[in-house]
């Protein structure tokens, strides 16, 4: 009996720390819930990245199911995902560009609104415009209090205006099978 | 010697630059804000860096959180609202000392428990093994050595 015991206790905690220690191996350290979820769009009141003139706020979501994906052109996981962006645009889906730029330094601002403009131009005409605007986010207030760690990201906004969905890194055919698809189908259905 | 004395010298100055630009860059009309921004900076997580405080970081979103800590400092917010600020935003996991709740308390309960079964063990283990020696025993010992000697 006491021999058992001997043998059996460490055996079970080294089952156990092989069991914890393989799922780590799968684990991703930047997954998370987001703290925003089920919360409405925070307040903000930013321009269009094309025509500054336009003012957008929190309102302009009520009454469209819509994608918001935060890019850059700097940003090459970016680049990368706007082709799928363009797939789920010709499927008929609402998708608005929060622009973030890097190399703006609010105390500073090294770059003008027309060379960021001109980037973006470039790139969309490359890669295909997937966005029906852009919300430029001119000195990542709106992204900080988003939540937002680094592009790219996008979040799923209902009708109300609430976050139903906050996807850090990119969207490809299998992140929105598993994890938007669901909702997004549900939310469709709501309407 | 003198080799030693200037290194020393560039060390110091070094450091003195570093203090330097940091206070250049996010001034403070008081001491008292000035340090709880440096405590703040140090003790708030980088989102994207996992391993670093928005101090040490140079990624954008850490540059932008400084910024924001500054702004939210000027603006008189005391320690616990911008610590509160921040974790609406990027949860608890912005902030280094967890919070107290059924999923982490198991972070102050497992140490204490290892160390209270230990003991257990060790006095449970001890008992089992104290020899028992009895009269007859003794006696018999004490005609060995006799006869040894």
């Amino acid at each position: 009996m006491k021999k058992i015991t001997f043998y059996i206790v460490p055996l079970v905690l080294f089952c156990g720390l092989l069991v914890f220690l393989y799922r780590g191996l799968f684990a991703d350290p930047t997954a998370r819930q987001s703290s925003l979820l089920e919360k409405p769009m925070p307040e903000f009141v930013l321009p269009d990245l094309m025509q500054p003139q336009t003012l957008y706020t929190q309102d302009v979501f009520k009454g469209k199911l819509t994608l918001l994906n935060v890019w850059g052109v700097w940003c090459v996981t970016c680049a990368a995902e706007i082709p799928y962006l363009m797939q789920l645009r010709q499927e008929g889906k609402h998708i608005v560009g929060l622009y973030y730029d890097q190399d703006i330094d609010p105390d500073f601002g090294v770059k003008t609104l027309l060379r960021v403009q001109q980037e973006v131009r470039e790139k969309l005409a490359q890669l295909g415009n997937p966005y029906a605007y852009n919300i430029f986010d001119v000195k990542r207030d709106l992204s900080l209090d988003l939540g937002v760690t680094g592009a790219p990201e996008t979040y799923l906004i209902d009708q109300q205006g609430f976050i139903r969905l906050h996807h850090i890194g990119d969207v490809n055919e299998r992140v929105w099978a598993n994890k938007f698809a669901p909702i997004y189908e549900q939310l469709v259905s709501q309407q | 010697m003198k080799f030693y004395l200037t290194m020393a010298a560039a060390v110091l100055l070094m450091f003195c630059s570093q203090a330097q630009s940091m206070g250049d860059k996010y001034p403070f009309a008081s001491e008292a804000d000035s340090q709880l921004f440096f405590e703040l900076t140090k003790e708030l997580r980088c989102p994207k860096c996992q391993n670093q405080n928005i101090a040490d970081s140079d990624a954008m979103i850490a540059v932008d959180l400084k910024r924001k800590v500054h702004e939210l400092i000027l603006e008189g917010y005391d320690r616990q609202q911008v610590i509160d600020f921040m974790k609406q935003r990027y949860g608890d996991f912005v902030y280094y000392q967890p919070p107290l709740n059924p999923m982490t308390i198991w972070l102050w309960i497992l140490p204490a428990l290892f160390v209270v079964l230990t003991l257990i063990g060790v006095a449970v283990s001890r008992k089992r093994t104290a020899v028992i020696i009895d009269e007859a025993q003794l006696k018999k010992a004490q005609a060995l050595l006799e006869s040894e000697s």
